[in-house]
């Protein structure tokens, strides 16, 4: 039983200290999660391509100088995002109703399908905002542990560590169902499927696998709920903290500029000269 | 080391004492929607320093008993408990869990399920911390605990890098970190490969070497054990005590009565028996390879050995290996194989973690396609045939048989290999039936297959491997994690199917068992077939050694024998004289 657990991305490993420079790591969880809140929100509302592109620019600064980043990690970000971008810009501008851009230039003409300068505008501010969310998210992603989260959502936000500490047991399941699943899929692979191909078969051999995914899910559930309990987990209101995750100045310092950029870009932006198209 | 033991079979004299750190008072525990209880009236009690160890066949309510020990029941497990558990000389009704577990550790079978976070050092600390002990304190336990299993250098990695040995020396160390002085051990090395059993009873002699502190074993790997335990208790199939007192007074003078309530023995014990029926009589009674190896040595002569002959005339081969290469993701899993298996034998295939035997018996059943031209199995390469025939030529039993389920009854599991056949109803149901009476599962044909017992289980989805038809038959590790009585009757099972001409490949970490049951062994290491050949030629060479591995009880006790060198390439226990 060797679980394939190695391949993932741990989400158990300790995060060293990479000094000041990358501040990131010496951010409180939770001040990462706030921080990046209202512009996350306002970018869901915001129409235009300039603001979530600014936001885009100031993320991939902050992930650059904060964040000490493998070569992988870092080429994946720097060339993953704008790939990501321009596969998703011409993917909503083809999705994007021509006719709200018909007063913008055409770009060609398929048969009946007309493509409009307008229909990028939309697609490339649409696929800007998504793309600016995901990097907001990583801020806090590549720079976080799991315990660490767990740890401060019970110390700031009083969350009960019972439940901190039982999400984080339960997500080492994750892998171990995922190598399970595979089994399971040889398993039956090697019975012979009935049924034949299509969706409703290829659905009727998932609900087979669901079967014996849950009885050894349930099983290994007890089993570490048993080893918890004999191990006087949940005995007291509070138990031993050896890692304190304090909140400190820095991290309301933090919130705060992160704020206050957010506030400058989105309401001291000037907008006249960026005609909000297909949005009247 | 024990204060003075009770005679055995007077269970009322291991009434608890005032120094008794654990005792129970009549215990029987029902669990919800059982019909029997067991254990039933049990009355045991372990004291400061001794090592008590637990055995009873399957189903007398050892790991229920257990569970009772830290009040897991009634406190966490849905069952009913009469009589009294007595922690630390109070009633385990009154106090929590977490209260008994500064007097009661626990270590339980799976390893993997034992692990709650991220480090080696946050695992350790994890007990002492729901406790509220100040941390550097519980930094000062976790260092002690990791030292004492050997694992303090390892306390920054992810508990999943160590080896199934490397974790259940974890789940040790976090039982010690407890501070508890008493540890229950419920079959702790049942999931374990022989390095790890021995990396984990190397650790428990340790931890029991001064007499601070108390251990209740539950065990049926007897060989590895029994040189570390002081007394012993024995349930009966309804979970009543039977016998209970010291290693000598119950192993040795009533062994007769312990194998006939259904327990196995060490394999020595084994041996001594066979050779005491067979007119040769060791005294004292052997429990260990060791003990086993001076008697023989201290009897003047031995009648000569029932070793096998030569190799028969050789039968065409089932299976055949040629030059099979497997490289997954860059690794080197499988290199450069050959391998041969005669129709109608039994092969296992050994080696440590990682040698890649799983990945031969896969390759050979083509669960993964191995490369084209490299294997052929009853004159069908794996790698171009359809599921259907190649299920029809080898069957392949995985070592969770619940993975391979898929319909919800067992008649319909059996029917199933024939139904994607377009097998006429009527000869469905004919050959169902047999299959069923051949199984001993005629009764339970209406029963889901995820409600059968473990060994139901497993004789079930060997039965579904064979429906149809196929004549080779591959096993992954079928005896993983169960008891010696359950494995035995597994391998009766396959040894009958053998017999009737069925070629059976095993992927085994139990080596006595290959020694009594395989006609041929396959060894690999890191990859690499080291060699193949007939069992007893394997076990007399140093093909085992070569592969990491240990050869099992038996031939290490015939192996050190000064005296008898004919005895010395006896492996099994078929090769002992029987009665003239």
């Amino acid at each position: 039983m060797t679980a394939a657990t190695t391949a993932m991305i741990d989400p158990f490993a300790v995060r060293p200290d990479y000094g000041p420079v990358r501040f990131l790591y010496r951010l409180n969880p939770l001040s990462k999660i706030a921080a990046p809140l209202p512009a996350m929100i306002a970018l869901i509302f915001v129409r235009d391509p300039l603001t979530p592109a600014i936001f885009l620019g100031l993320t991939f600064a902050l992930i650059l100088i904060g964040a000490k980043l493998s070569r992988r990690a870092a080429l994946g970000i720097l060339l993953g995002i704008p790939a990501a971008l321009i596969v998703l810009t011409l993917s909503f501008a083809l999705w994007t109703d021509p006719a709200r851009t018909a007063d913008t230039t055409n770009l060609f003409t398929i048969a009946d399908y007309r493509f409009n300068t307008g229909a990028l505008y939309i697609g490339a501010s649409t696929a800007l905002r998504l793309t600016t969310l995901a990097a907001l998210a990583l801020l806090g992603g590549l720079t976080t542990d799991g315990p660490d989260l767990v740890r401060s959502l019970v110390q700031q936000l009083r969350v009960p560590y019972r439940i901190g500490y039982t999400a984080l047991a339960a997500y080492r399941f994750v892998p171990r169902f995922a190598h399970e699943l595979e089994i399971i899929r040889a398993a039956h692979r090697v019975r012979g499927m009935a049924g034949g191909r299509g969706p409703i078969a290829g659905l009727r051999r998932y609900l087979g696998y669901v079967v014996p995914l849950l009885a050894s899910a349930i099983r290994h559930a007890e089993r570490v709920a048993l080893s918890m309990d004999s191990r006087a987990f949940g005995a007291h209101p509070t138990r031993t903290e050896r890692h304190l995750v304090p909140f400190r100045t820095r991290d309301w310092l933090f919130i705060a500029a992160f704020w206050i950029v957010s506030a400058l870009v989105l309401l001291a932006l000037p907008r006249d000269f960026l005609p909000l198209i297909g949005d009247r | 080391m024990s204060a003075a033991s009770a005679p055995a079979s007077d269970p009322h004299l291991d009434r608890p004492r005032p120094s008794a750190l654990l005792s129970t008072v009549g215990v029987s525990i029902l669990h919800e929607g059982g019909t029997r209880p067991t254990p039933l009236a049990v009355d045991l009690a372990v004291h400061p320093g001794e090592v008590l160890l637990v055995l009873g066949p399957s189903g007398s309510g050892k790991s229920t008993l257990a569970l009772a020990l830290n009040g897991l029941v009634p406190h966490a497990v849905p069952a009913s408990l009469e009589g009294e558990v007595l922690i630390g000389g109070r009633s385990s009704r009154e106090i929590s869990v977490a209260e008994a577990s500064r007097t009661v550790g626990m270590v339980f079978q799976d390893p993997d399920a034992q692990i709650v976070t991220g480090t080696v050092l946050d695992e350790v600390s994890f007990g002492p911390e729901n406790l509220l002990v100040p941390t550097d304190e519980v930094l000062a336990r976790a260092e002690r605990a990791l030292r004492e299993v050997g694992l303090w250098e390892r306390r920054s990695e992810n508990p999943d890098r160590l080896s199934g040995g490397g974790r259940q020396r974890l789940a040790i160390a976090c039982a010690l970190a407890m501070g508890s002085p008493l540890l229950v051990l419920d079959e702790p090395t049942a999931n374990l490969d022989p390095v790890g059993i021995d990396e984990v009873y190397a650790v428990l002699r340790r931890i029991v070497r001064d007499d601070r502190r108390s251990v209740l074993l539950i065990e049926h790997n007897l060989d590895a054990a029994i040189d570390l335990v002081d007394r012993v208790l024995v349930l009966d199939r309804l979970g009543r005590v039977a016998l209970t007192g010291t290693v000598d007074e119950v192993l040795r003078h009533r062994v007769d009565e312990v194998r006939a309530l259904g327990v196995w023995l060490p394999i020595a014990t084994l041996a001594a028996l066979d050779l005491r029926a067979a007119g040769m009589d060791l005294d004292p009674l052997p429990l260990t390879a060791r003990e086993l190896t001076a008697g023989l040595d201290a009897l003047p002569e031995l009648p000569a050995p029932r070793l096998p002959g030569p190799e028969g005339e050789h039968r065409a081969p089932a299976v055949e290996v040629r030059s099979l290469s497997v490289v997954k993701r860059g690794t080197t899993l499988l290199d450069d194989v050959e391998l041969s298996v005669p129709a109608g034998e039994m092969l296992a295939i050994i080696g440590t973690n990682g040698a890649g035997k799983t990945t031969l018996l896969q390759a050979i059943a083509g669960v993964v396609p191995p490369p084209r031209g490299t294997v052929t199995v009853g004159g069908l390469d794996p790698a171009k045939a359809d599921v259907r025939t190649l299920a029809a030529t080898i069957g392949f039993v995985f070592q969770n048989p619940e993975h391979q389920f898929l319909e919800p009854s067992v008649a319909d599991e059996l029917a199933h290999g024939l139904r994607i056949r377009g097998i006429p109803a009527d000869e469905v149901e004919h050959r169902v039936d047999r299959m069923l009476a051949r199984f001993g599962l005629t009764e339970l044909r209406a029963q889901h297959p995820f409600l059968l017992s473990g060994g139901q289980k497993r004789r079930l989805s060997v039965g579904t491997a064979l429906i149809a038809g196929a004549p080779v038959l591959a096993l992954d590790e079928p005896t993983f994690g169960q008891d010696r009585e359950h494995a035995a009757e597994l391998l009766d099972v396959l040894a009958r199917l053998r017999d009737e001409g069925t070629t059976v490949l095993m992927v085994t970490h139990d080596l006595q068992l290959v020694a009594d049951y395989a006609d041929r062994v396959a060894v690999l290491s890191g990859g690499r077939l080291l060699g193949a050949g007939p069992t007893s030629t394997v076990l007399a060479g140093d093909l085992i050694e070569r592969a990491g591995l240990r050869p099992p009880p038996l031939t290490r006790a015939m192996r050190a024998l000064a005296n008898h060198p004919e005895w010395r390439s006896v492996s099994r226990l078929a090769d002992l004289p029987v009665a003239p």
